[in-house]
């Protein structure tokens, strides 16, 4: 008897561990989830018989020109140091960039150089001040509207820049409180957007002659986007915009007295979230709403077919056009899954033809990541929340050890697609659960208004309730449960852990918030108009100081029961460096479990890579030390 | 029979090595205890300096938890502080750290612009305050606000400010905009730590203090006004709470100016003092104790000390009177043993030396008579079964005793056998007079050779150790419960009281006229290892000539 039973014992733990041989996932290096693109920020000349790229040989990054009919390859440009941001054909044959200052974080010189890498031209170095395309196409063969707060750097003028000696002159002064402009299809600017911190307001001209007039004023909280003019009818606009109604739709808008028109789109249960302006046919092409996903409503007959003829070519992934020439027959296409960050095509229109560019990063295969799906749940004040579940392979999704990652913000969302943090977390065995908190965008002026200075308080349940969720459906271990975070995410991941110590067994803040005073005092100049608008949404350092203490990690140091996790770069200047150290040191001295790191800053690839080799590796042991143990 | 002296014997009595050797450690023992009494005063002493340190570090804690985690917490709030959180902020801390006596809050702006009379102007930039409160348990509700508008007219001075606003200046125009200052470069210049007072101003991002720099050379076009808040804290020492943690050592613990020093502290007094750091460094913590009272803290340091000397020493005394106690009874056990071979060399000797006459004389005769050879026959027929006699008792005590040999278990009827023993023994003595008397009691199992053995011995003893006149035996064997009690009663010479313990030791035996032939104190030692092996007890009872009666008990088996 006894002998049988051995013999089943034996065959129980053969076939366990076969079983378990059978799931073993592959742990994928750190770095390879975060690998920078080999080739990216593909462009094409306006006339489409050029196509460029960015792209990195030895460790310098180089911008290079490939002659489509051809195949030849020119490099335009070696940048030791120094990194092009953002680049754009002004012409058939000149194309604009940005490098990166060394050493700071919003400046950029402006640049502007021949196709074949001749005659490479500075057009703008002023150390104080930035500045911005605002039009990418050249006016009259060499002015270039752009933005620029070199004359205050609280203020954004509009310029007109000759591109063949950068001279600077103004086109539009800004009387302060402008933040966005608006030119027409034929690169008249006639409208702008001002903002007072809390109410927004649309200027419109007929012709840069007239002064602007406002012509609709509304609360932040509510969305008008300028998108394009309208073409055939000289005082309409289209607009995405959720005046008196809950969700944005897209609109038709006049001009003289900012009545809508007319509605393009609109649906209760539906937001748009984009709106694709033809300018070579002059119409509207599709609206994209989101809702776990994006997707899109055609309003363009030509449009839908050139998208279902994509779709055909690539049927197993999202698909987006990156960029396109100017007779729309040559596209950019860049696809993305759940599990695969995808790839960049060339889309030939005139044979239906896909040449694939380049992988977004060549490591990840997507056997291996894990499906993203979407959640909703009800708190219990009746809001519905939207998240995502991303599962880990090769195990049943019960009793699982769970990481919530709740979402930076303010006014910010967790979408769908290809998630670095993610599948690092998930490969690793963890389940991932990513929650719309109130407050999210993409749900409608209400949900996001919900949000507004609830940082600590209803925030805090909506994720909490999420967990619960979670645990309720058997898919969370309750006692592996850990909270994670950047930025606003870190703040929650703290304050939950603060609050709520029985449902997490630790916490960790990526470059957290940790003090809303401080979060407001950093707000950069260039953004202070905006300082209003951000009272309403963090909270008013005047009125509401109480509830800002409350909601702030650092008072609260002595109230911390499980480990923490928090790393900062002590040299970024959105944050006070001092209040993380003050808060780590408080905790070391109360005996209080913490992990601190700090990040560095670093230019170099190289360097950044074994920074966050480092910081993620710490995060993994500290998820490991702590949810691993029962 | 002669006894060997224990010179002879080659064994040697060590009283005075024992006597040395508790001299020795007695001395050792008066040592240990001075040295112990030495080193406790020294250690008190000792304490009493350093100790000090200790009952300082408790007690200036909570001020060191103040300055070190409350302090930059005000640095949180980045300048945004108001009135009214201010006071919340103060009212924790004057809940939690009774030194602290006023608070006073200047609500404080850095600008370009200048300003009059309520602040510091250096070049171009200005430090100024907006308003001030004060806080505290003995400011009344009515004067909170001591200045700005719709303030309360009041004489405290708010020189305070320019102070630490002429520190920040000079910090600022040194700054190095390159380098990121360290905290506690920070930390020291945005505080200042006066006598009974803190004063601290929140510490601005690197960021802002770049500006700030910028803002002592020009007046920056974007009119930028910084919010900084400045806290300064009246401390009152004498709401330190002490803790004396050697409560047995220091009888009293005091704050005292540092200039504190009374004459009449009297030789009947230590005293000792320590300076408190920071803003107190005017004070000191005065430490006072009685000299009797000192004493006490020694003796109570001593005593265990001493204690464990004295069990210490105890143990020693107690392992040489072990050692002595061994000694001594060794020292018997030799004797016994001397006096044992003595016997039995003696008691093989007659037989040994008949026999060697009777066959000399058997040798030397010319004829023998049939008289004569009868009665040599006899002489050795009986001296050999002396011979024998003595030595199988040797033989079956050395097995006995090793449990060399296996109990036999049968069933005997006990009215057959004592009849049997006691015809063997009428023929024997027929001066014996044998009597018995059984109850309740008809078979039970034994070893019937080991009873034999123990009766054979008992009787014998019993005709042996009786005078002529009175040579008599009772057997009685009763069951009573489930033991066999037999009982042998003589009307013999009895044993006296002070041999009643030794009879039952191997090669004992009581010095009397009886004993002389054919005994080598071997019979009662056998009888108790023969018991003893059936499990059974044997006790005795004995009145010197009245008679000895031996109580044997046995388990009953059937």
């Amino acid at each position: 008897m006894i002998g049988v039973r051995k013999y089943v014992w034996l065959l129980v733990t053969v076939a366990c561990f076969a079983c378990n041989k059978e799931q073993k996932v592959r742990e994928i290096p750190v770095n390879d989830f975060f690998k920078t693109q080999d080739k990216a920020i593909y462009r094409l000349s306006p006339n489409g018989k050029y196509l460029s790229y960015l792209t990195i040989i030895d460790k310098n990054q180089y911008l290079i020109v490939e002659d489509l009919e051809h195949g030849t390859q020119t490099k335009i440009s070696k940048l030791e140091e120094r990194n092009i941001s953002f680049y754009y054909w002004v012409s058939n044959q000149e194309i604009l960039y940005y490098k990166e200052k060394e050493g700071s974080r919003f400046q950029t010189d402006l640049y502007i150089v021949n196709k074949d890498g001749t005659d490479e031209r500075l057009l703008n170095a002023d150390a104080k001040s930035k500045i911005r395309l605002l039009e990418d196409q050249l006016i009259d063969d060499k002015f270039l509207l752009v933005t620029s707060n070199k004359r205050d750097s609280t203020i954004f003028d509009v310029y007109r820049l000759n591109v063949r000696d950068g001279k600077m002159t103004i086109a539009a002064k800004n009387p302060g409180n402008f933040t966005n402009w608006l030119t027409d299809s034929k690169g008249k600017l006639r409208m702008a957007i001002s903002t007072d911190g809390v109410n927004e307001s649309v200027w419109y001209r007929e012709n840069e002659n007239k002064p602007f007039q406002k012509i609709i004023t509304n609360n932040f909280k509510t969305t008008l986007q300028p998108v394009a003019f309208a073409e055939q009818d000289p005082n309409t606009f289209y607009a995405i915009s959720n005046v008196n109604r809950d969700k944005n739709a897209l609109v038709e808008i006049d001009c003289t007295n900012g009545k809508e028109k007319s509605v393009l789109f609109s649906n209760d249960t539906l937001n748009v979230v984009e709106a694709q302006y033809s300018k070579r046919r002059g119409k509207m092409d599709f609206v994209i709403y989101e809702t776990w996903k994006k997707e899109k409503h055609y309003l363009d007959e030509e449009s839908k077919k050139l998208y279902h003829k994509l779709e055909k070519l690539i049927p197993e992934a999202e698909s987006r056009i990156i960029h396109q020439d100017k007779n729309e027959q040559l596209f950019i296409i860049r696809t993305f899954t759940g599990r695969s960050p995808g790839a960049y095509y060339l889309y030939y229109a005139k044979n239906n033809s896909l040449k694939k560019l380049s992988d977004i990063n060549s490591s990840i295969k997507e056997e291996e990541m894990c499906e993203m799906k979407p959640i909703s749940y009800i708190t219990a004040d009746g809001f519905k929340i939207n998240g995502y579940l991303t599962l880990p392979l090769g195990v049943k999704p019960k009793n699982l050890p769970v990481v919530v990652m709740p979402h930076n913000g303010p006014g910010q969302r967790n979408v769908w697609g290809f998630n670095a943090d993610v599948q690092f977390l998930a490969n690793r065995g963890y389940a991932v659960l990513q929650v719309n908190y109130r407050g999210s965008t993409g749900y409608g002026k209400e949900f996001y208004a919900a949000g507004f200075k609830e940082w600590g308080l209803k925030i805090q349940q909506d994720v909490d309730a999420g967990v619960k969720w979670l645990i309720d459906q058997k898919i969370a271990d309750p006692q592996r449960v850990a909270i994670y975070g950047n930025g606003f995410g870190g703040l929650i991941a703290i304050n939950n852990a603060i609050a709520n110590s029985k449902m997490y067994k630790c916490a960790a803040a990526n470059t957290g918030i940790l003090n809303l005073f401080s979060y407001l005092k950093a707000i950069p100049p260039f953004l202070t108009s905006k300082l209003q608008m951000y009272y309403e949404v963090v909270g008013n350092p005047d009125k509401d100081a109480e509830y800002m203490r409350q909601a702030s990690p650092v008072f609260h140091a002595g109230k911390v029961k499980i480990p923490l996790f928090i790393t900062q770069n002590p040299k970024d200047p959105r944050i006070n460096g001092n209040d993380a150290v003050q808060f780590v040191k408080e905790l070391k001295k109360l005996g209080k479990p913490v992990t601190y790191l700090e990040k560095e800053d670093s230019r170099s690839v190289l360097n950044r890579e074994e920074a966050r080799k480092k910081s993620y590796a710490a995060l993994e042991l500290f998820l490991l030390e702590n949810l691993n143990k029962r | 029979m002669a006894i060997p002296s224990v010179k002879e014997s080659g064994y040697r009595k060590n009283f005075s090595l024992i006597a040395t050797f508790i001299g020795l450690i007695s001395v050792l023992f008066i040592l240990s205890l001075f040295l112990a009494f030495t080193f406790s005063k020294k250690k008190i002493e000792g304490d009493f300096i350093s100790a000090k340190t200790n009952v300082l570090e408790e007690s200036i804690k909570p001020y060191n938890d103040f300055f070190l985690n409350k302090l930059p917490e005000i640095s949180y709030y980045n300048g945004y502080l108001d009135s009214g959180t201010a006071a919340k902020f103060v009212d924790t801390i004057l809940l939690k750290y009774p030194f602290v006596k006023r608070v006073v809050f200047f609500d404080a702006q850095i600008r370009n612009e200048r300003y009059e009379e309520n602040g510091l102007n250096v070049g171009s930039f200005s430090a100024g305050m907006k308003s001030v409160y004060q806080f505290g348990p003995y400011v009344s509700s009515d004067s909170v606000k001591i200045f700005g508008p719709n303030s309360v007219i009041n004489n405290t001075t708010l020189e305070n400010f320019n102070e630490l606003a002429l520190k920040l200046y000079t910090f600022i125009h040194k700054l190095d905009t390159t380098k990121m200052p360290t905290q506690e470069d920070l930390f020291s210049n945005f505080s200042n730590i006066k006598p009974n007072r803190i004063d601290y101003f929140n510490i601005p991002r690197f960021e802002d203090l770049k500006v700030y720099r910028q803002m002592i050379t020009k007046k920056l076009p974007s009119e930028p006004v910084y919010q900084q808040d400045m806290l300064s804290f009246e401390l009152d020492p004498s709401k330190i709470k002490i803790r004396n943690n050697r409560p047995l050592l220091y009888q009293s613990v005091r704050i005292e100016p540092v200039t504190y020093d009374p004459l009449e502290t009297s030789s009947e007094y230590e005293t000792g003092e320590i300076t408190l750091g920071g803003p107190f460094s005017a004070y000191k913590l005065y430490f006072i104790s009685s000299k009797s009272f000192i004493k006490k803290e020694i003796l109570s340091y001593f005593f265990p000390i001493a204690a464990l000397i004295l069990i210490f020493y105890a143990l020693l005394l107690l392992v040489a009177f072990l050692i002595y106690r061994n000694l001594n009874i060794n020292h018997k056990m030799f004797k016994l043993q001397y006096d044992f071979l003595t016997n039995l060399t003696h008691e093989f000797k007659t037989p040994v030396s008949v026999i060697k006459i009777a066959g000399n004389n058997i040798k030397s005769a010319t004829s023998i008579t049939p008289r004569e050879q009868k009665l040599y026959g006899k002489i050795l027929d009986e001296e050999a079964d002396k011979l024998n006699g003595l030595m199988n008792k040797l033989l079956a005590f050395t097995q006995i005793e090793n449990k060399a040999i296996k109990l036999n278990e049968d069933r005997i009827n006990i009215k057959e056998f004592i009849e049997s023993t006691i015809d063997v023994h009428q023929l024997k003595y027929p001066d014996f007079k044998l009597s018995y008397e059984i109850s309740n009691l008809t078979h039970f199992i034994t070893d019937p050779v080991l009873l034999g053995s123990l009766f054979d011995n008992l009787v014998e003893n019993a005709y042996k150790y009786s005078p002529p006149d009175r040579k008599q035996l009772h057997i009685t064997a009763r069951l009573i419960k489930d033991k066999i009690v037999l009982r042998f009663k003589d009307a013999g010479i009895g044993i006296p009281p002070s041999e009643i313990n030794n009879i039952f030791r191997k090669f004992y035996r009581v010095q009397n006229q009886y004993n002389q032939a054919g005994s080598v104190g071997l019979g009662l030692a056998f009888c108790k290892e023969l018991v003893n092996f059936m499990k059974g007890e044997i006790t005795v009872h004995s009145i010197v000539n009245k008679g000895t009666e031996f109580k044997i008990v046995l388990p009953y088996i059937n």
